[in-house]
């Protein structure tokens, strides 16, 4: 009976393939768009990404990862007294602005690393060497920075340019992830950061630190906060902080919620309405079936097993699809596009229940349906 | 199979398989890049961190001018032994020596005085003698006798004060010729010159902000290690210590206790600008460490890792300062 159920779900290829494309397109178009949702997130949270360390120390108020508070700069030895510390090293961030030769302004992030470790750097280089930080009025770029000031033939290793009226000359360009804002990163050394930007009296933003291997990561940042008053994070509670302030603090929350749920609703709905009319068009054949002898239950089963069989299908090839699209558009990195498993299986639970629905429906059609009716 | 045959089935598990490679791909979790040198780690497990500058044991000596004036000859270079009383530099004399000379001039005249005097008190001795050895009263008049008498007493007070004025115009000669010695400024101790800040042709001020010369003992050096006011309570006295220099933190140095400076001063944030913020007060405490194998210099950072006993770390040994607040800004 199988066989029958599947030769009746191939054998109309018009049919089958309006059906799958149904499916197919519903699927990628919410893949697409909780994909590039996700990747616009992730990008808000790309200044926590990029510098890649366990934990995070800054002041307890801290509401995101941009918005800085400066605390003293002893945080540093107060952080690396507390228990179950490996090691601690100051960052510097703050908004300046970058003043070209040509006279061209451009807001900028100045990041400022510990000259002695650089812990908080990027992973890649593409150009030049990070190291060479250390010299004297050395800065790095990223590339985004090179992009948004005017692409390679202006900005390049060795361009010198002014940051609050002092030398920067720049000796390397970082490969990494863009920021929602897209404000270029220009990387420093801790103590030359603060000789690049307008007195404060605190200037410390923020304290990096690692817990010793083995200790849970969640008991050190407990007592971080005891022991110093400040506010600890990890990496990815930190991550989800900034991401919950975008999403309550800018209208993509709502804008791109609504998109999503409108796709998702669009999506769900042609798929679910699609296969019922499959079903309802070939009820004449199930009925038929019917009036052979075949079972409820039988029948039940050769509906459910079209559904599941058109439903995976439709969703593997719309996955599939959404996957390449991502892969070739978000590449080089300047479309936002994370796919993750979590938003697959979501889909996948969606399609599967929506195909389960549909299907019972036409089930229950079946089950009430004459058998005579084939012969009307 | 049915389903084998069909080319849409063959393309969603393309699509799969396609896509968990992507995924696993992409989720990969990139290590953070290793630091480019180890950081600092403490060796004990409770610790006190600190930051510390090496300076030497006895604290430096900045060298002054005694007074106001051009300086002529520096007699000693960076980085020079010098011994006690050895001089450092040399203030502008001309003014004095052109005192000493006519200091020195009025002595002579003084001196041509004296011996003169001695000659008339002599002149006047014999007469008197002559006239006292005359037996006769007819012959020497009593008169006679006492005026000369008289004459002689006062060229001998003359004589004394002439003394007086000869002793006054040396003393007068010897206070040019210390306050000559004055200028020039020597070391009030052993030591080695560390920062010399002056050229000669250049004129020293009294008061100055930079010292004209930083003299200090670099044989033996110490630590003075910042620690956070809020922390402060958790140092004990003897605490066993240890120090890394900034890129080098797996060289340890230890260090040995020498005392707690009782008295907690703002903290200078080291940016290198005239006028350096302040942003909190600090601890300060003294560790003196041996010379290590590599060098290091007076002056130099450190990262400094003092030993915490108290076993109780969240506990009750918690000091009531430590809790929740950030001070206000």
């Amino acid at each position: 009976m199988n066989y029958v159920a599947l030769k009746m779900l191939f054998g109309d290829r018009a049919k089958y393939l309006m059906l799958l494309c149904g499916l197919t397109f519903s699927v990628m178009l919410i893949v697409q768009q909780g994909s590039i949702f996700w990747g616009l997130m992730m990008w808000s949270q790309a200044s926590i990404s990029n510098v890649n360390v366990p934990i995070w120390v800054t002041d307890p108020g801290i509401a995101q990862v941009d918005e800085v508070k400066p605390i003293a700069s002893t945080a540093v030895d107060r952080v690396r007294s507390v228990d179950g510390v490996e090691w601690a090293v100051p960052l510097y961030k703050g908004l300046l602005r970058a003043r070209l030769a040509s006279g061209d302004y451009h807001q900028i992030t100045l990041t400022g690393l510990e000259s002695s470790t650089l812990i908080g750097r990027p992973a890649e280089v593409l150009e030049g060497r990070f190291e060479d930080i250390l010299q004297p009025d050395a800065v790095v770029l990223d590339q985004w920075a090179v992009e948004r000031m005017g692409g390679p033939g202006i900005v390049t290793v060795g361009t010198i340019f002014e940051l609050n009226d002092k030398l920067a000359r720049v000796v390397a360009i970082a490969k990494t992830q863009k920021s929602f804002t897209n404000i270029p990163v220009v990387y420093t050394t801790y103590e030359r950061a603060l000789r690049y930007v307008p007195r404060e009296r605190r200037a410390l933003s923020y304290v990096l630190a690692k817990a010793k291997d083995g200790l849970v990561v969640d008991d050190v940042i407990q007592r971080i906060r005891e022991q110093t008053g400040l506010g600890a994070f990890t990496e990815e509670d930190f991550g989800v902080k900034t991401i919950m302030w975008v999403l309550k603090n800018t209208g993509i929350g709502i804008n791109f919620g609504t998109t999503i749920l409108l796709g998702f609703i669009v999506g769900m709905a042609i798929a679910g309405q699609t296969f019922y009319l499959f079903t309802v068009e070939n009820l004449r054949q199930f009925g038929a079936l019917k009036a052979m002898g075949a079972s409820g239950l039988t029948l039940a089963r050769m509906i459910l097993l079209q559904a599941f069989t058109v439903g995976l299908t439709g969703y593997g090839l719309g996955i599939g699809l959404a996957t390449v699209f991502g892969f070739l558009t978000a590449r080089g990195g300047s479309l936002p596009f994370v796919e993750t498993w979590q938003l697959l299986l979501l889909v996948l639970i969606a399609l599967l229940t929506i195909c389960a629905v549909s299907a019972l429906i036409s089930i229950v059609k079946l089950a009430r349906l004459e058998p005579a009716i084939v012969f009307r | 199979m049915i389903i084998g045959k069909r080319l849409s089935v063959w393309l969603a598990l393309l699509g799969i398989g396609f896509t968990a490679w992507v995924l696993i791909g992409a989720n990969k979790h990139e290590p953070m890049p290793t630091p480019i040198s180890d950081p600092p780690r403490s060796p004990y497990p409770h610790t006190v961190a600190a930051s510390g500058i090496i300076e030497a044991v006895n604290e430096n000596v900045r060298i002054a001018p005694p007074v106001a004036g051009l300086i002529t000859k520096v007699f000693v270079k960076v980085g020079e032994q010098v011994n006690e009383q050895a001089p450092l530099f040399q203030l502008d004399e001309r003014e004095l020596r052109a005192q000493l000379l006519t200091r020195e001039a009025a002595i002579p005249p003084l001196q041509a005085q004296i011996d003169e005097q001695t000659y008339k008190i002599g002149d006047l001795e014999t007469q008197l003698h002559r006239l006292e050895s005359v037996h006769d009263e007819r012959a020497v008049s009593e008169d006679d006798l006492k005026r000369t008498w008289y004459a002689l007493e006062m060229a001998k007070r003359g004589a004394q004060r002439l003394h007086a004025s000869l002793k006054q115009a040396m003393a007068q000669r010897d206070e040019v010729t210390i306050l000559l010695g004055r200028l020039t400024v020597r070391a009030p101790r052993n030591g080695t010159v560390l920062q010399v800040n002056v050229r000669a042709g250049e004129y020293a001020t009294l008061g100055s902000a930079e010292p004209l010369i930083l003299l200090g003992e670099t044989e033996q050096l110490q630590v003075r290690a910042d620690i956070d006011e809020v922390n402060a309570p958790l140092v004990v006295p003897q605490a066993r210590g240890t120090a890394s220099i900034k890129s080098m933190a797996n060289r340890k140095i230890p260090l040995t206790f020498v005392r707690i400076e009782p008295y907690v001063i703002p903290k200078k944030s080291l940016t290198g600008e005239n006028t350096e913020r302040v942003d909190t007060r600090v601890l300060q405490v003294i560790y003196r460490f041996e010379r290590p194998s590599f060098p290091v210099y007076a002056g130099q950072q450190l990262d400094v890792f003092i030993e915490r006993q108290s076993s109780g770390t969240s506990s009750g040994t918690e000091p009531p300062s430590t809790v929740r607040t950030e001070q206000p800004s």
